[in-house]
């Protein structure tokens, strides 16, 4: 529900952008004459898909990267900001999506990075550094405590911890790029309360989201980008979700789940009673277990640090569990090598970079991975490689996925990232395994590519394959799976129909550990 | 292919900013640097016996070359490279002091008593990162030290000769040495064989396809189902192997007895060429030729022109960096370049 | 008891070059910086020390110059890594094999020799007597009468710890080493701080290469730096640059040092000069099997 609007026309315009332009090579327009204003006082929304040039336009602004042409007006005058520091000396400041703190420093030396107040001979005073920052926390209500260290923190209070830095630099003109993002859905009515009180006081916000909802709550106006030119700019009390959707992407856009009931085959993936310790006995998982049947399609939800990355590093042999086993096709994998595992599991990975391929090596070499190790057509004699089989292979996946790519000797650096995650499946699932991990395979995408990758899951549980896929995307977990676990403190707390729940339920599960009410 | 013509033209362009700043280093001390670099190419390229001469020293850069280019480019950082031709010289040494075949069973015996030396003295450094978590890169610099003091010693005591003014072992049995065909050493034939194979291995096969990709991101290649501690010990054993038969080939094709100072520069000459050949083997072995080149020519030059023929030393070590130097800022000017010819086309 | 005080200065004499370099190695490491040039630094500082003092008969000028030979190989690491973003380990390694060319060249073309220089008109840097304290037995006999540059390198280490940790220089230092675009989104620039630290890196090790041609022995040799930047590198990996760690790991090198040179009248000299290095891999085998012991339950 929006907030009613409480402003006049006269309000002034604290920055123009205009006709900007923005080209990363070798031929990626990220930006293309966009134009944008945003007046003082007000909760200004940039909305689009991944890859409409949000991010970019607002690092520019930010004068992370140059533009490649237009202008941005401060007040009516032209500025150029080379460098952050700038920015932020003409009160502008930006929270990143990723946190950008030293996580060994504790939250008042974070704070005052960069206007450390001094005693002699360069010596940081620290009591009125402390004393400084304790204000600054009472001013705004942040309940911060300023000798914790930011790495014992919450990811909502580090966020906070970043919004604070901007504010002791006493910036006016606040940029969050994705704040939402690593927050759960309870979390985030506390942040949007921080930022109307922070409008309320006189600061501008841009917020940079594809969370329409929120958006639709929080902010004044809100402008649409897509393809990396601007769509339109229009108060919030005059759209709804589904006409920003479709401004977002051009056509209609569907929320409801695509997946039929399937009749579940038989028990393909089994985690039994795993348990996991840290060296300082904290429980990373905890007494787990997880099924899964052939066809189905299952989701973990969760927020990140609960639990995610340990399963993953269990299932695909990176640790070893202090209890449990973990069983495919009745076979104990528990403590069997990564090689052994991957005869039953195809894995897609989280981070396409680094875990997911090699940058620096050939497509063709990319998509060769793990075959060659379990299909002898791949290799003469052993070791030798059968490079015909290698190409014929790279060009049959190419056809089935239907990749847009140059050569498959090109470098994979040089595909899109939509094109790269489409190399990493091709190459997975064609690894005719019982079992498939994934893990946010749709990350990072654009909606075209999204609703491609679901369909070549729902096609993997057609071919009666058990499918594990963890999501922070709730939407992509209710549109596509048959069930949801919840992981909270590294224990399944819920183990819910997808038909038979709802997002919020979900929610409160993901952060309280229990059902609302229990 | 266009990729590779760009790399290649890349790395000739910083040879040729470093030849210029030679040039200007040689003006600056009153020397005519036409006339020097002349000096320097006619030495060594000018007649059959300078260049056989130049295939012949080549040999300790190419197979210290190739074991560093091997190493750097699967991951481990093998540094050992001077203490690992050290000791395939005295294994080899060793060998032909108290062994005794007919030459045909003989050369092949020293060969591989070198590599064994030099996979020896490697495979110490790996182990001790397997068992221990001891980076290889301090362990295998540590290592040179100690070999070197090893090796001095070895020829001082046990294995010295007697009689001699300086520390040094007697002569290995004649049928030891490499033998020569005219002015050209077959010791250059044994490293085109040894190029050969390496290339094979690290191109053609499996393993080679393993070490690649682990070196460039070892993660992903662990997720794949590589086993990356066993290849970890193949590289480092590999490697050390080609250093060690660099230093037995030392011993066999030159004075036949390890002296002090044998030339473990070769060995860090050999990390400069792969680090200008970014680890490429074909590179790697076409740089070795060019910096022995470089390096015969030096004493002809200092003949002709007077320049001091150490100003090679220096010059090697400003072509590396000019190289590597090059390749990052010509990668960067390029992406400048297609950004504003895309900006052109948007505005035409 | 002799033999004793002559241990403990033969350690404190071998641990100071080791110590200056660490401590400037350590300023690289918390910025960030994979810095393995000190043993470059070092060479050139011994080299141009020997030049300075020589050509202007005074131990003082000798000093400068020598740090000024040392900023020289800084320079470049500056320009190449900083400014081009060439990797850093090469261009370590490229800048060592530079040094040694350089240095073996301007031996030649200079003093017109191969090998060493070594001539009575080179000042060396003097000790520093202490009229009432070497009255105290023992103690006096050991802190009286040390160079120059060992006082140095005890002040330096007093002054690193202090600018690491308390200052708004350390501050930012670390924070360039810990998260690089943090420090530049606040505002500070991370390369500015990393050209700083390798400028006082190369200052540091310009003292401990003057220590090793105008302190220790009065001459210069080709390669002299014999390594000692290797050690001192993994001195600053072993304490994770902490200063006062690597005081304490220097002095446990000299140490080895030191008491290779003693054993000599019962080893081969050969493998009384291996100590260090083998306590180096020593030193090296506990830190790591330290670290494997936390690293191995953190996944």
């Amino acid at each position: 529900m929006t907030e009613s609007v409480r402003r006049d026309d006269n309000l002034t315009s604290l920055i123009e952008i205009n006709h900007l332009v923005k080209i990363f090579p070798p031929n990626v327009v990220a930006l293309n004459d966009v134009s944008v204003d945003f007046q003082e006082g007000e909760i200004h929304a940039i909305v689009g898909e991944n890859g409409a040039g949000k991010s970019t336009l607002m690092k520019i602004l930010y004068g992370m990267i140059p533009a490649d042409s237009g202008e941005i007006l401060y007040r009516g005058k032209p500025i150029h900001f080379a460098n952050p520091g700038e920015a932020i000396r003409s009160k502008i400041g930006m929270v990143h999506q990723e946190i950008l703190l030293i996580p060994q420093y504790t939250v008042w030396e974070n704070v005052i990075l960069g206007m450390e107040p001094l005693g002699k001979f360069n010596r940081i005073h620290r009591d009125l550094a402390r004393k400084q920052v304790q204000d600054r926390i009472d001013e705004f209500q942040f309940n911060l405590d300023p000798d914790a260290k930011v790495e014992d923190l919450s990811v909502a209070a580090r966020q906070k911890v970043e919004i604070l830095k901007l504010l002791y630099r006493d910036v006016t003109f606040l940029i969050l790029d994705e704040p939402t993002a690593v927050l759960t859905p309870q979390e985030i009515p506390q942040l949007f309360d921080e930022l109307r009180r922070l409008r309320n006081n006189g600061h501008t916000i841009a917020f940079i989201s594809h969370h329409l909802d929120e958006v639709l709550e929080l902010s004044d106006r809100i402008s649409v980008l897509r393809k990396g030119k601007k769509v339109a700019t229009i108060p919030a009390s005059q759209t709804s979700e589904s006409l920003l959707a479709e401004m977002m992407v051009g056509r209609e856009v569907v929320f409801e789940s695509i997946k039929e009931t399937v009749r579940p085959g038989k028990l393909i993936f089994r985690l039994q009673n795993i348990r996991l310790q840290s060296p300082n006995k904290k429980k990373l998982l905890d007494d787990v277990n997880i099924e899964v049947k052939a066809g189905e399609i299952v989701g973990i939800a969760g927020v990140e640090g609960n639990g995610q990355l340990e399963l993953v590093e269990v299932i695909t042999g990176l640790a070893t569990p202090d209890q449990g086993q973990l069983l495919i096709n009745g076979v104990n994998l528990t403590k069997a090598s990564i090689l052994e595992r991957r005869k039953y599991m195809a894995f897609v990975p989280q981070d396409r970079a680094l875990m997911g391929s090699c940058l620096n090596a050939s497509i063709k070499e990319n998509l060769i991975m793990t075959h060659y190790k379990l299909n002898p057509e791949f290799t003469r004699h052993g070791h030798i490689l059968n490079d015909k089989k290698s190409t014929e292979f790279a060009y049959e996946i190419r056809e089935k996925f239907d990749i847009q790519l140059h050569s498959i000797e090109d470098e994979m650096k040089s595909l899109s990232g939509g094109n790269q995650q489409k190399v990493i499946l091709g190459r997975e699932l064609l690894l005719s395994a019982p079992f498939i991990l994934l893990d946010q395979p749709t990350r990072g995408l654009d909606v075209g590519s999204i609703e491609y990758v679901h369909q070549q899951i729902i096609r993997m549980s057609k071919e009666n394959r058990a499918i594990l896929l963890l999501s922070s995307d709730l939407e992509e977990l209710f549109r596509i799976t048959d069930r949801i676990l919840v992981l909270h403190r590294g224990q399944i707390v819920a183990n819910l129909i997808t038909n038979e729940t709802n997002i919020n339920e979900v929610g409160y599960l993901m952060l309280e550990g229990a059902a609302h009410g229990a | 292919m266009a990729h590779n013509l760009r790399n290649i033209l890349i790395n000739l362009a910083g040879i040729l900013i470093a030849f210029l700043l030679g040039a200007v280093v040689m003006i600056f001390q009153g020397y005519n640097p036409l006339e020097t670099y002349e000096a320097l190419f006619g030495y060594s390229l000018g007649n059959t016996y300078s260049f056989m001469t130049v295939l012949k020293n080549s040999v300790p850069l190419i197979l210290t070359g190739l074991s560093a280019s091997v190493a750097f480019a699967s991951g481990p950082v093998n540094l050992g490279q001077p203490g690992q031709l050290l000791m395939g010289a005295l294994f080899a040494t060793v060998g032909g002091l108290y062994v005794n075949l007919p030459s045909v069973l003989m050369i092949p015996f020293l060969l591989v008593s070198a590599m064994v030396g030099g996979a020896l003295w490697s495979g110490i450094a790996g182990l001790l990162k397997r068992l221990f978590n001891m980076d290889e890169y301090i362990t295998t610099l540590m290592m040179n030290m100690i070999a070197d003091f090893f090796t001095y010693w070895a020829i001082t005591y046990p294995f010295f000769e007697k009689n001699a003014n300086h520390p040094q072992t007697p002569r290995i049995t004649k049928n030891g040495w490499m033998p020569e065909i005219g002015d050209f050493n077959t010791n250059f034939l044994v490293t085109l064989i040894v190029f050969v194979i390496i290339w094979f291995i690290f191109y053609r096969t499996t393993n080679g396809y393993e070490w690649r990709i682990s070196g460039k991101n070892s993660l992903f290649a662990r997720l794949g189902g590589v086993e990356i501690e066993k290849n970890y010990m193949h590289v480092m054993l590999l490697t050390g192997a080609l250093a060690g038969l660099a230093g037995g080939l030392i011993i066999m094709a030159g004075p036949h007895r390890f002296i002090k100072g044998l030339g473990a520069n070769y060995a860090w000459d050999g990390i400069m060429v792969s680090m200008v050949a970014n680890n490429g083997i074909v590179a790697t072995l076409i740089y070795g030729i060019f910096f022995s080149i470089l390096q015969t020519g030096a004493l002809g030059m200092e003949l002709i022109t007077q320049v001091p023929s150490e100003l090679i030393t220096v010059l090697q070590a400003v072509i590396v960096l000019v190289v590597v130097a090059s390749r990052g800022y010509f990668t960067l000017l390029l992406s400048k370049m297609m950004t504003k010819r895309k900006l052109k086309e948007r505005s035409a | 008891m002799t033999i004793f005080i002559g241990l403990i200065n033969g350690m404190i004499s071998a641990a100071t070059p080791i110590l200056l370099s660490a401590l400037g190695g350590a300023l690289t490491y918390y910025a960030g910086i994979f810095n393995i040039a000190m043993e470059g630094m070092m060479l050139s500082g011994a080299f141009f020390a020997v030049l300075g003092s020589y050509y202007f008969g005074n131990w003082l000028i000798g000093m400068l110059f020598g740090i000024l030979g040392a900023l020289l190989i800084a320079g470049i690491f500056i320009l190449f890594s900083v400014v081009l973003k060439v990797d850093e380990f090469v261009t370590g390694v490229g800048l060592n094999m530079f040094s040694v060319g350089l240095t073996t060249y301007l031996l030649r073309q200079i003093f017109k020799v191969k090998g060493a220089f070594t001539d009575p008109g080179i000042y060396s840097v003097p000790k520093i007597r202490l009229p009432f304290i070497e009255k105290i037995p023992f103690v006096g006999d050991i802190i009286s009468d040390q160079n120059l540059i060992v006082w140095i390198a005890f002040i330096a280490t007093l002054l690193v710890n202090y600018f690491v940790f308390k200052t708004q220089f350390g501050l930012r230092l670390r924070a360039a080493g810990y998260n690089r675009i943090c420090l530049d989104t606040s505002g500070v620039s991370s390369n500015k701080i990393k050209t700083v630290s390798l400028l006082l890196c190369a200052v540091l090790c310009g003292f401990a290469g003057t220590y090793l041609s105008l302190g220790y022995v009065t001459l210069f040799s080709e390669n002299m730096s014999a390594g000692r930047g290797w050690i001192s590198l993994a001195a600053v990996i072993l304490v994770s640059g902490n200063p006062i760690g690597i005081a304490l790991v220097s002095l446990l090198f000299g140490l080895a040092d030191g008491l290779g040179l003693y054993l000599q009248h019962i080893f081969p000299s050969q493998f009384t000069s291996m100590l260090p290095y083998i306590a180096t891999l020593a030193a090296l085998f506990f830190y790591s099997v330290n670290n494997k012991k936390k690293m191995e339950v953190k996944l």
